[in-house]
């Protein structure tokens, strides 16, 4: 009786040390910031819960032993009276139930919670974490006396559960052993913050998350081997809620004896019991310190890969002479006295000034004015040489013209590192005041040129001039970069006015088209008139020389008609009449008109025959 | 008891281990600390390196970053001294300058800083800009352009009440980029198509009046060729005439003969083509066929 009494005070004394402890370490984690600590209080909070409903269990355990004792002392004394019936055992009955409808349900319940807060974990953990609250020392100390104190109790609760029938001890005690290991594990990475490795603590949260998933897993694989699992009578069933994983994580040293059992079970005989394995049993601390020493030791190396260069400050100082490490093997000293910083300064980084890339605009094969091919691009201000005006009485409304054009760009600008020492030292962040020095480069050389220009003939001029004031302005401001490229790849009017730009384009072609029109003309008419008039020359030089000879045959054919004539007038007048009448009117039609003294009235028919008729068609010769 | 001394080596590492965080800190070439002895301000720690402390709760550390931090803030709508509505982002570099002031201002926070820094930003950039007109701005004129001076102006106004209020140096303000409301964007894009309207009707009449011209030469220049042709062709006929008439004089020594000759000519030019005749008897030689006896009475003269 007094043996169940402690079991149930043990339980109950674990569940409020669970509750106790775990509220500590969860404020403590919320002082610290600490991503593991508030992690391993989800395990904390779920051990509460499984140590309550074990502390239960007991309760109802001991009174059905209770009842079952006063049951035997009955019938020892009145066996005749009473009988043994089911419904004389109320605190069994009590058990049985509980154990068919609460632990099943309960473990669903855990297994819910389990899944749960592994994700929203995850989830959180997604959020930038407070890293280095600068209160490490006071989380260390006391996340160390967590870890203590946790071990101590869970050693002792672990030790007395290996007894008979102390089994639901078993659930509390690897909850506090774990507890103290997740203590020490914000330990740790409290430890490894002090000296600005900070992250540590989020990934060894992740990891925690992940194994949070895997005991869900488990609770639910324990919940589905339940339903087939063959029942034997008096056969005492598994604590369903009870996690393997769980008691493994709290006491590594059971994963040995696990080996050594199963090492066993292969070989056939003890292989625990040889010299070799004990010699490796007792060793193995020593080899562990080794093996921490020799890792340790390791930090005295450091290779720096070929794009990399690396910063090695001995207490936080850069170590003079040797500040900067170039590619290849270095020896320092161990961390944390010096500690290597890398940095992969030759790599060329590129951002975007004026648009924010696509990913899906590569696709595009073709960019135009009139579509936008970014996710965003800004509307630029670039000074403008019309004048516009403003309209005083309505200056906050939306009618003001302002004398200023809006313009897209898209200019990528490429840097690379060229003094790490000031890239790392005198900024925060380089990269982002870069982009911002550039942006503010761009506009100010925007308001200060007139939108043809930069459009236009002066791009290659803008795009140098554009790369030397950036380098000025990260030169003044000590960036430590080089820039080294600054390409005007797109600069255009913005998508709802580049149509109206393309008209102009479209217009200015139409001009050149109708002055080239008139030049053709120019090019026919001309010509043909200098042909013109070389014709008109010609021919009157033709006529004139024609005229002239004709003057000179005449005059010379005279001169020997005249000695005919002379000769003969009028027989040479006869003459030549005759002959000219012969010769001119031989292909006339011809009427002659033989009787002149009558009255009779000729008609004669003049007209001239449209379509000729057969009488026309000339007969073919004859055969001679 | 026999000792173990694994037990021993681990714990004397993690003492040392212990003590040195107790004892002992180092400050980082891009921090700057304070340390603080029963939460008193003891000293400021600028320079990196290895240093010795006591232990919490005696003493406390706290550590800054020292570098130059970028703060930026969203873009925002304010008026120049002609009343024109400007969209405008800056973006300024602070740097803590007295760390025991920045550790009393805002308990080391550096976005409690930024957040203390906004309004004395947004203050005086609203404020010096309603200072200069848009011209000082934008402008395509160098000599007109007051950018820079504008930025000088912000920081001046920033620089000494930040450093006096919050231990902070801000080392320099800038305009990271101008913009317009929604509403005057939309006037200036119409404005800009107008421009673009103005310019293609230029082009347009242009090309017309260039086409023009061009086609006018053209014509006057075939015409005066055509004229100069013409009168050349008169002047070498002119010259022909009168060549040929010195020819022609021999024909002054029987005028009778001559002009029976043109008239012979004539006749036989104009019957060329195309003629009928009506002769009667009395033609000759169609008198003949009236009989070979009649002496022909008529003769041609």
């Amino acid at each position: 009786m007094d043996r169940d009494r402690n079991i149930q005070n043990l339980g109950l004394v674990n569940l409020f040390l669970l509750l106790i402890v775990g509220g500590a370490a969860q404020m403590l984690a919320l002082y610290a910031s600490s991503a593991t600590g508030q992690t391993g209080v989800v395990f904390l909070a779920l051990g509460v819960l499984v140590a309550a409903v074990s502390a239960f269990q007991m309760r109802l355990e001991a009174r059905e032993k209770v009842e079952q004792l006063e049951c035997e002392e009955l019938k020892k004394s009145a066996s005749a009276l009473f009988s043994q019936e089911a419904d004389t055992f109320p605190a069994r009955r009590s058990r049985e139930q509980f154990e068919k409808w609460f632990v099943p349900g309960f473990t669903i319940v855990l297994c819910v919670l389990q899944g749960l807060g592994a994700y929203l974990l995850w989830k959180w953990l997604d959020r930038d974490q407070g890293l280095n609250t600068g209160r490490g020392t006071i989380s260390l100390a006391l996340a160390s006396l967590f870890s203590l104190f946790f071990f101590m109790r869970g050693k002792y609760v672990a030790g007395i559960a290996r007894l008979e029938n102390h089994r639901l001890l078993r659930p509390g005690a690897a909850f506090l052993l774990l507890g103290s290991l997740m203590a020490l594990l914000m330990a740790v990475t409290e430890a490894v913050g002090y000296f600005s490795y900070s992250r540590v603590d989020v990934i060894v949260a992740r990891v925690l998350c992940v194994v949070l998933g895997l005991v869900a897993l488990e609770t639910l694989i324990t919940l589905i081997l339940e339903i087939y699992r063959p029942r034997l009578k008096g056969q005492a069933a598994r604590l369903l809620y009870e996690s393997r994983l769980i008691g493994l994580l709290g006491q590594p040293g059971g994963l040995i004896t696990t080996a050594a059992q199963a090492l066993d079970y292969q070989f056939g005989f003890k292989v625990s019991e040889t010299w070799f394995y004990r010699f490796a049993e007792k060793a193995l601390a020593w080899l562990i310190l080794l093996q921490l020493g020799v890792l340790w030791l390791s930090t005295c190396v450091v290779v720096i890969e070929a794009p990399e260069q690396g910063l090695l400050e001995r207490w936080g100082r850069p170590v003079a002479g040797r500040e900067m490490l170039e590619p290849g093997l270095h020896l320092k000293w161990p961390w944390p006295v010096d500690v290597v910083y890398r940095y992969r300064s030759r790599e060329v980084h590129t951002f975007y000034l004026g648009f924010v890339p696509d990913v899906n605009s590569d696709q595009e094969k073709t960019l135009l004015w009139t579509r936008s091919h970014f996710k965003e691009e800004y509307n630029m201000l670039v000074a403008s040489r019309e004048q516009g005006y403003l309209d005083p009485s309505s200056a906050a409304g939306g009618e003001q013209v302002v004398p200023v054009n809006l313009l897209s760009v898209n200019i990528p600008v490429q840097y690379r590192i060229k003094n790490l020492h000031d890239f790392v030292y005198k900024h925060v962040n380089a990269d982002d005041l870069l982009e911002l020095l550039a942006n503010r480069t761009l506009s100010h050389h925007l308001v200060n040129v007139d939108i043809d220009d930069f459009m236009g003939a002066g791009r290659l001029a803008a795009a140098k001039k554009l790369r030397e004031e950036i380098q000025k302005s990260a030169d003044e401001n000590e960036l430590g970069v080089e820039v080294i490229f600054v390409g005007l790849q797109g600069i255009h009017p913005p998508v709802k006015v580049a149509p109206d730009y393309e008209a102009v384009i479209g217009a200015y072609q139409e001009k050149q088209s109708n002055i080239l029109s008139a030049q053709a003309y120019w090019a026919a008419i001309i010509p043909s008139a200098h042909a013109e008039a070389s014709n008109t020359v010609l021919k009157a030089w033709s006529e004139s020389l024609a005229k002239v000879t004709t003057a000179r045959a005449e005059a010379a054919q005279y001169t020997n008609q005249l000695a005919a004539y002379d000769a003969s007038p009028s027989v040479y007048k006869e003459r030549s009449y005759l002959e000219t009448l012969v010769r001119a009117i031989g292909p006339a039609r011809k009427y002659v008109l033989g009787v002149t003294n009558t009255h009779d009235i000729i008609w004669l028919n003049l007209e001239d025959k449209i379509r000729g008729d057969l009488l026309d068609v000339p007969l073919p010769a004859g055969k001679k | 008891m026999k000792k173990n001394p694994i037990t021993f080596v681990t714990a004397a590492v993690l003492a040392v281990i212990f003590g040195l965080m107790l004892f002992t800190f180092q400050v980082r070439q891009t921090e700057i600390a304070v340390l603080t002895t029963f939460d008193k301000y003891s000293r400021s720690i600028k320079d990196p390196g290895f240093n010795w402390r006591l232990p919490w709760p005696i003493q406390k550390v706290y550590r800054f970053d020292n570098r130059v931090q970028n703060f930026e803030r969203k873009f925002e709508q304010t008026t120049t001294r002609d009343g024109i509505n400007v969209l405008i982002t800056v973006f300024a570099g602070w740097q803590i300058a007295d760390p025991r002031n920045f550790l009393e201002s805002f308990s080391g926070d550096s976005l409690k800083a930024e957040q203390a820094l906004e309004p004395l930003v947004r203050t005086m950039k609203t404020g010096v800009l309603g200072q200069h007109s848009f011209g000082d701005l934008i402008s395509t004129n160098a000599a007109e352009l007051k950018f820079d001076l504008i930025e000088e102006e912000m920081l001046a106004n920033i620089k000494d009440q930040a450093r006096k209020n919050y231990g902070i140096d801000v080392r320099f303000v800038r305009i990271k980029q101008l913009g317009l409301p929604e509403s005057i964007t939309t006037k200036v894009f119409s404005r800009m198509k107008a421009e673009r309207q103005t310019q293609v009707t230029r082009f347009l009449s242009e090309g017309e009046r260039e086409a023009k011209i061009t086609r006018a030469k053209a014509d006057s220049t075939a015409n005066q060729i055509l004229s100069e042709a013409r009168a050349s062709a008169i002047q070498i006929t002119g010259q022909a005439e009168a060549k040929a008439s010195e020819y022609y004089k021999v024909l002054q020594q029987n005028p009778d003969l001559a002009n029976f000759l043109f008239q012979r000519n004539a006749l036989e030019q104009s019957l060329k083509d195309r003629t009928t005749l009506i002769l009667d008897q009395q033609t000759p030689p169609f008198n003949m066929l009236g009989g070979v006896t009649k002496p022909a009475s008529n003769k041609a003269q």
